[in-house]
């Protein structure tokens, strides 16, 4: 190992260490947890807000003995070939009696009622909440299809063939919304820890070990170093939730029977999600996913690294984290507006504009089968992020280790013009 | 001619508009140890940070081991900064050892240097102990064995003397002087002369931003004149004494004081045994370190208020 690699690697093991080592990482790792148990305690409520709400919502009709059977038929084959969410909400049938009343029904307390049909099929009445709603609609439907069946007769019944074709070439739009997935994983999880690096140079300024560094290795590998020790954390995070999800996972599939998972794969709707693949292929495209991720995560966190560096108190560093903050969502919503326009222009400057390709690339691979550009990719970030330290490094010996003023560049201007002065006071100093 | 590890030619720093270090030149011969020597804000710690590379100086140049620049022999090299640090979190064990890792030496090896180092100065009962449990005197003591366990061939120390007991400057000098019989070479600043006079081979000493002065301890302090105490017996006429001493003797007590010129020892010597005042006592001794040192900050000092008056003159008349 090259000494430079190897300085690199001893400034990451101490600065891995010493966050992973103290019981708030702890917290850290387990922090997802308090936001699951969230999510599912609002999301829990939402539904079964969602539930009941949909449970009270009612639609009626009022018709003759004869007429509930084949109305109960239509309904059922309607229903059938809407998709889940648009279902009209569950259909009462009533036998019509004289006392029955459509406005009455139509008021009656305990669910809402979106509209009431009554009368002959032929010329229904329909009594609706909303004029022109759906639900009247429906009913309207309905009644129709009651007459043409009785009008046509008994049908052969239509005996379909179906035939899938998820297997030939998976969706644009399944794969599209992978991009944008892969995309926002990575920016939650460069989200979590790149912005730290902002503040990570304020430790060895305040108690002074930055001297002791600056002495014994180059500056790059201190920084370098200092963000693969942040990497490692990340990634010791993501194996941590990724080990949890499939331990998760395993647990649950040996407590299903058998029989609820052919049940599910025969519903068929998440199933097709799983066939369709992104079009570099799945291990292609979470491998890639995770070189992108590194990159992300090395790019911010050289910036951040290289800003926190000229920063001179904490407080200025706290100052920091807004723009932070804003720039690491800028990337974000440039990535994936270029995410949902594949091969657009947008697209296009995304992916090379160096801070966003990583997260522009990432959702590249899921709609664009080519792998040799990612390659190209890689390699066009990685001088990027060789780029950023070089500069920050630059700055940091300029500034802060030669005393200047650390943010004011207009000072380095001034020294060269003062180089002047004390020359001539020397001289004087002769006679 | 022996050879020279540090070769710092023509140093200059500027901080703003002020002239931190003007035109500095350090020469270390190998093998030896050296004292950088100076008053409060002279430039010390600005010029060892230039000749290490840590900063880059405006003008000059430092080159090591042989025209080497300061930053391709960093594992060669033990530095004690002048701002102590550690991280506190660190066991001293483990701060040794990444130090020395920080230089290239291998971890396992740091940590058993490490313990050798802290039993052979007295620390066995820390080793485990976080950095942020010691004194400020025993932390400094770890991170000077931490800036010398690689066993580099230069070791810069920057007032390593400050804030320790006078037990641990002992084991500290013999800690530089056991480095130096290893063949490593010493550069070290300090202000404690009697540290410097103990243990500099060679020494410079910086005041105002210059060097003004180079050499052994021995060449700084013939600088000044030796003095001479001389008692007379009896109660002799002052003025009668006072004619036979060069002038500028001045009488204390009993005694007479005065400097005096290497030559004009023996001629002394007979004036005062042809007098027949005889001796009561009689001492010729050559002004420490310390003098020496207090001597040429004072000249430059001198220099500068008269320059200073000048510039006032020079301004009123125009
Ligand atoms: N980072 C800095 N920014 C601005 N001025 C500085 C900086 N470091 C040092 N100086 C100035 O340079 C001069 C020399 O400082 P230096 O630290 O080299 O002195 P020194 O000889 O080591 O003093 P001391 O004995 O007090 O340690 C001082 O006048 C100081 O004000
Ligand atoms: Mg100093």
């Amino acid at each position: 190992m090259s000494p430079f690699l190897r300085t690199i690697f001893v400034i990451a093991r101490r600065d891995f260490l010493s966050i992973v080592a103290t019981p708030t990482f702890l917290l850290f790792l387990l922090a997802p947890l308090f936001m699951i148990g969230v999510g599912a305690i609002g999301g829990a409520g939402a539904s079964q807000l969602a539930d009941s709400a949909r449970g009270a919502g009612r639609i009626v009709a009022l018709v003759d003995t004869g007429d509930i059977e084949a109305l109960r038929a239509a309904d059922s084959r309607l229903r059938d070939a809407l998709p889940r969410r648009e279902k009209p909400v569950t259909l009462e049938i009533r036998v019509a009696t004289p006392a029955a009343d459509p406005l009455a029904i139509a008021r009656e307390k305990g669910s809402d009622t979106y509209a009431v049909l009554s009368g002959p099929l032929a010329a229904p009445r329909i009594v609706e909440q909303e004029k022109g709603s759906s639900s009247g609609r429906y009913l309207a439907l309905l009644a129709g299809e009651v007459l043409r069946d009785r009008a046509a007769g008994p049908l052969p019944p239509v005996a379909p063939r179906f035939e899938s074709i998820a297997n030939q070439g998976a969706s644009i739009a399944v794969q599209q919304s992978m991009g944008f997935g892969a995309v926002f994983a990575i920016f939650l999880l460069t989200l979590l820890l790149a912005g730290q690096a902002v503040g990570m140079l304020a430790e060895e300024k305040g108690n002074k070990v930055i001297e002791i560094l600056a002495a014994a290795v180059p500056l790059e590998s201190v920084f370098l170093g200092k963000l693969l020790g942040l990497l490692g954390v990340a990634i010791l995070f993501i194996a941590f939730w990724t080990a949890m999800a499939i331990g998760g996972g395993l647990v649950a599939a040996t407590q299903i029977d058998p029989g609820a998972i052919a049940a599910t794969g025969a519903a068929g709707k998440s199933a097709a999600a799983l066939v369709s693949a992104p079009a570099t292929g799945w291990p292609f495209f979470i491998g890639i996913g995770f070189a992108y991720f590194v990159m992300a995560f090395l790019l911010l966190g050289a910036v951040f690294l290289g800003v926190g560096a000229q920063a001179g108190t904490v407080r200025e560093i706290q100052m920091l984290s807004l723009p932070i903050t804003i720039f690491q969502v800028a990337m974000f919503s440039l990535s994936a507006a270029a995410s949902s326009a594949p091969g657009s222009r947008l697209a296009t400057i995304a992916q090379i504009f160096p801070f966003s390709s990583p997260l522009a690339m990432a959702a590249r691979a899921a709609t664009d089968g080519n792998h040799a550009i990612h390659l190209l990719a890689l390699g066009w970030q990685a001088i990027w992020v060789a780029l950023v330290v070089y500069l920050s490094v630059r700055l940091f010996r300029a500034g802060v280790l030669s005393g200047g003023g650390s943010w004011k560049f207009w000072r380095r201007a001034k020294v060269v013009t003062s180089a002047a002065t004390p020359a001539g006071v020397v001289s004087s100093q002769s006679h | 001619m022996t050879a020279l590890t540090v070769e710092a030619q023509g140093l200059t720093k500027y901080f703003g508009n002020f002239k931190a270090v003007d035109n500095v030149s350090l020469e270390v011969p190998t093998g030896s140890i050296y004292g950088v020597l100076g008053p409060n804000g002279a430039g010390k710690t600005t010029s060892l940070r230039m000749t290490l590379g840590i900063i880059d100086p405006d003008a000059g140049s430092s080159r090591l081991f042989g025209g080497q620049r300061p930053q391709s022999v960093r594992h060669r090299i033990g530095y004690l900064p002048e701002e102590r640090g550690l991280y506190p979190g660190m066991k001293a064990r483990e701060a040794i050892a990444f130090m020395g890792a920080l230089r290239g030496l291998d971890w396992s090896e740091g940590r058993r240097r490490a313990e050798t180092f802290m039993t052979e100065l007295g620390l066995e009962r820390v080793i485990d102990e976080k950095i942020r449990k010691m004194s400020k005197g025993m932390a400094q003591m770890i991170q000077l064995i931490g800036s010398i366990v690689h066993a580099p061939d230069l070791i810069v120390l920057d007032e390593p003397f400050s804030g320790l007991d006078p037990v641990n400057q002992e084991r500290l000098e013999m800690l530089v002087r056991r480095e130096r019989d290893r063949g490593a070479t010493i550069l070290f600043s300090t202000h404690v002369m009697a540290h410097a006079e103990r243990l500099c081979d060679r020494l410079a000493i910086i005041a105002r931003s210059q060097r003004r002065f180079e050499g052994t301890v021995d060449e700084a302090r013939a600088m000044l004149p030796m003095q001479v105490r001389y008692t007379p017996r009896g109660a002799p006429d002052p003025a009668v004494i006072a004619a036979m001493l060069p002038p500028g003797a001045e009488p204390r007590g009993d005694a007479w004081q005065f400097p005096i010129a290497d030559a004009g020892v023996e001629p002394l010597l007979a004036r005062i045994t042809a007098s027949g005042h005889g001796v009561a006592g009689l001492s010729i001794v050559r002004p420490g370190l310390h003098d020496a040192f207090v001597h040429i900050v004072r000249q430059v000092d001198a220099g500068f208020e008269a320059d200073a008056r000048v510039d006032a003159l020079e301004e009123a008349a125009l």
